[in-house]
This record gives structure tokens, sequence and C-alpha cells, in this order.
């Protein structure tokens, strides 16, 4: 029998785990947890959420499981083929994942079961959509008791929102630090007197973290836990807490990168000629996968989305980012994920033994880069040298579409108007040659009416 | 006594069902408790209040409303 590994982040609940034997992915499901488990098929609550589309399906394995001892069963869930956590979303995608994990509570109490955790990294974006990934999430509903995942969904979901929302959008990046979700004592202070006029935020944030303080380390005696939430008060603090979230807006700033699109560098006749490389590149790569970094709005993105290929588009703005997942919510883009990175400081490893949450670059690579309008930035913008970049790609895909800005360009001499050019070495043949330790060029061209140029590599 | 007496059937109850792993935290669950009665009384506002509203119109099926919106 071969072996299997368990997966990093998947220790905290003895219902059951994640493991991965021969590159596929597989739920054990341990004996304690069998008869929800049951309940979640036989009550039809599984058909009823995958049918809508909220929980990742799966099927019945044949495989034996990781530990036999405390085995019940195991199941393949359909694999999800890129991991996001919520501090690389927007502000509509954290409130999406928000909102449909109170969707789901409000589905499962029909049927008798009840989320027995709220966490953000339950929910995962697949072909454009939020939905939860835990299938052993759920609990039979025990009426009289108050929600056990009540603390969790309001550290992980209302708490950053609400920072978002009436503070600042970068406080979401708090998620980064706290891996359980914001401490609503933190958020009540950082949060706006005014927040407090708000009926939903007052007692899901500020009474909440008053009572959490006030109680912190009290017993709550058996009979307190059981007696007192009725079914109807259970649904109104989830409809009370999906009608908070819900009533939460941001709208997507004009920072610098708001402002690109006025100010570039390109004539229609330049767009449209970098368009038609591009895409050119793209047909002769025909990549499966793609990472765009520096991706903006997607218009780049969807060159290669719109070919099917599964694409990722990075951004570090907020606002773009936001504007772009708000075009695949409309549009019903199911190729498109659109997510929050600094490439200069990319998500890490993170949580228990640096297991929990993967690194950026562990979670590649894909089999194509895409890096246009972007050099500049990191090789002068942030004194990255290019052997350095081009080290640095590579290992995020075997293909490379990449723009080459030269200093002749008006945005760069802008960007070194104030700074004394040290920056001898970055020139097209500086460029051609640290490239070409880690790849072999395939094409160059020239895009029109500009000093750009645009090449596709593949790695030796 | 008597207290352990009335919490013994439902503990036997609670033992069958697995465990629920996280710490749900003690006072995020007594401001349930505080809070939930309440929110169960607004909702059940809330949902008649729509009730009668909709019963209204669909008596005025021809006048249009475009400010209002149907939850």
């Amino acid at each position: 029998m071969s072996s299997s590994s368990r997966s990093g982040g998947s220790f905290r609940d003895p219902s059951g785990f994640l493991f991965v034997r021969d590159g596929t992915l597989y739920r054990q499901i341990n004996q304690i947890y069998r008869p929800s488990y049951d309940q979640l098929i036989d009550s039809g609550l599984y058909a009823e959420l995958v049918a809508l589309g909220c929980l990742i399906p799966h099927e019945s394995a044949a495989t034996p499981p990781a530990e036999p001892a405390t085995a019940s069963l195991v199941i393949q869930p359909e694999p999800v083929p890129f991991i996001s956590y919520p501090y690389e979303w927007s502000f509509s995608q954290l409130q999406d994942a928000a909102l449909i994990t109170l969707e789901i509570q409000q589905r499962a109490l029909k049927r008798g079961l009840s989320l027995k955790d709220a966490s953000a990294y339950n929910i995962q974006f697949h072909r454009g959509r939020p939905l939860l990934i835990d299938t052993l999430s759920f609990e039979p509903y025990r009426e009289g008791e108050p929600w056990v995942a009540y603390r969790q969904f309001c550290q992980h979901f209302l708490a950053p929102l609400a920072l978002m929302s009436l503070r600042d959008i970068r406080l979401g990046q708090l998620l980064r630090l706290h891996i359980d979700g914001v401490p609503l004592d933190l958020a009540a202070r950082l949060l706006p007197r005014r927040s407090r006029l708000r009926v939903g935020l007052l007692t899901h944030l500020h009474l909440h973290a008053v009572s959490q303080k006030r109680f912190a380390g009290a017993e709550v005696r058996s009979t307190e836990r059981r007696g007192r939430v009725s079914r109807i008060g259970f649904l109104g603090l989830i409809d009370s807490l999906r009608r908070t979230v819900a009533g939460l807006r941001w709208e997507p700033g004009r920072t610098d990168w708001a402002e690109y699109d006025r100010m570039h560098n390109y004539s229609a006749a330049a767009q449209a000629d970098k368009r038609r490389i591009v895409g050119e590149y793209l047909d002769r790569a025909r990549p499966a996968s793609l990472w765009d970094l520096g991706a903006n709005t997607g218009e780049f993105s969807r060159l290669a989305s719109s070919r099917g290929i599964s694409t990722i588009a990075f951004d570090v703005d907020p606002s773009a980012v936001e504007a772009n997942y708000r075009s695949v919510r409309r549009e019903g883009e199911k190729s498109l994920l659109p997510l929050l990175m600094d490439l200069t400081n990319p998500s890490p490893a993170q949580g228990w033994g640096h297991e929990e949450r993967q690194a950026l670059v562990a979670r590649g690579p894909a089999d194509a880069v895409m890096a246009l309008a972007l050099v500049h930035h990191l090789a002068i913008g942030n004194n990255v040298p290019l052997p350095q970049l081009a080290g640095f790609l590579a290992a995020l895909g075997r293909w490379l579409i990449i723009e080459f800005v030269p200093k002749s360009d008006s945005q760069v001499r802008r960007m070194m108007a104030a700074r004394e050019d040290i920056f001898t070495d970055y020139t097209r043949e500086g460029f051609e040659q640290a490239f070409g330790v880690f790849y072999h060029l395939h094409l160059a061209s020239q895009i029109a009416e500009s000093d750009r140029t645009l090449y596709l590599w593949e790695q030796r | 006594m008597e207290v352990i007496m009335s919490g013994w059937i439902p503990d036997l109850v609670t033992q069958l069902a697995p465990p629920a792993y996280l710490d749900p935290g003690s006072g995020s669950y007594l401001i349930q408790l505080l809070v939930a009665g309440a929110l169960g009384a607004a909702l059940v506002i809330r949902m008649q209040w729509d009730r009668i509203k909709n019963m209204f119109r669909r008596k005025d099926e021809k006048s249009s409303d475009p400010d209002e919106h149907v939850e």
C-alpha cells in the first residue's frame, strides 16, 4: 500500500482529516463522526447544497484510510485547483464568503443540522464562486443550544469586513496576523465610534467583545449551555448576522492604479498590438493554468481565461482586485480568480509548524506566468536585481510571458526622476542575459508604437 | 444534588453526538443567551411585515413601486 501524507492544516477536528495518496486528495471520516455524516446525506442537505453550488461534491473512495484505527469511511472530494486564503481576498470576496456561510447555516437548520465551525478557511473560490469545502462541518442541531461557531464567525468574517468598510481597506490584512480571525476587542477598539450606531455591529462586535472579556475563563454551566436559545432565537441570530454583513459596503477608490488606465503609455494601436501578441503567445504555449502577476483589473488575464485557461489574477491594489472580482461575479466567469498579492512580500507559510497555510510559491507552479508592465516596478521601483527576479519567476511557472519596459519609457523616466541611476544592468541585453540563465527564448516582439518588448520564454 | 440530576439525561445525549472541537468561548455563549430572544422576535415581526406587504402588493398589481425591494 502506498504511503499517504496527512495535510498540514488538517488536524484540529477529531471528526476526520484530509490526506494525499498518489497525488490524489482524500478525506478520512472517523467513526465518531459517521452518524453526523449519514445525517448530512440522509437529510438531503448534501444534495441540496451541492445542487446550489454551495458545497464541494465528493465521491466515495475505494482507497484504504490513512489511519485505520479511527476510520469509518474515506471520500474523495472534487479538487479545488488553487487554494486561497481570506487575507488574499478583496472586500466582496470576503463578504460573499461570509454570506454563503450564513446561507448554508440557514439551509442546514431547516434539515436539523448546524455548522459546528464557521472558519473563513473552510470557504474556497471554485469556478468563480465561494463554496464550503469542509464536508465534516455539520453536526445535528440541538434546539436550546447557542451557536458554537458564533465567535468564530464574528472574528473571521464580521470583524474584518467592518474594519475594511468603516476604517481602512488595508485592515483586512489583520487576518494574516491573526489566524483565528480578528480578536473582537481589537476590532472594537479600531472601529470608529459611529459603528456603535449600527445595531448589528453594536451587538455582534462591541457587546460581544465586552461579554468575551467579562466572562473570559468563566465556566459555563451545563444548564446554561443547553437551555435558553430557542429555534426562532437562533434563526433570528443568523438573520441578524446576515443583514449586518450584507449592510457593509466598500467602494473601490481612486488609487494610483485606478488612475493607471488614464495615464498608461499605450496608444490605441499599441494596446491592440499588445493584446494580439499576448494572444499569439498564449496560443503558442497552450498552458492549462496561468498566473497573471500585477494583473490590475484583469484585462490581459481575460485573454487567458477566455481561452479556457485556469487563470489567477494577482494584484497589490485592493481596488483593482475588487473591480476584477465584481466583473467575474457579474459575468459568471468560471476560469478567473482575482486575488490580492504583494509580490515584494507575498503570503508566507503560516500557522502551527508553518504548515497550516501555504506560502504562495508552495501553491505553484503554474503552467505559465504572465508579467506585463511589471518588471520595471520590481527592478527599479523595488531594487530587485534582474537575475533574482528571473529566479523568482522561474519557480512560479514553466512558461513566461513578460514585457520588458526600457529606461526610455516615460513611466520609467518618471520613476527615476528623483533617483540616482544605479541600474546599470537594466538594459535589454541585461534582461535577456538574466532570463536566459533560467529560460530558453521562443519569441520576442516589439509592441507597435512603443518602446516595450514582449517575450515568450520557456524554462530550460 | 438536584442540579446534577437535572443535567444528567441531557448529558447522555451530548455524549452520543460527536464533540464540537471548537472553543466557542463562554462570553460568546452568554451574549447569545442575552440577545437571541430579541433577535428572534425581530425576525418574526419582520416576517409578518413582509407578509402584510405582500398582501397589499397582490391587491394593486398594476401599480409599480420601483423603490421596493423584495428580500
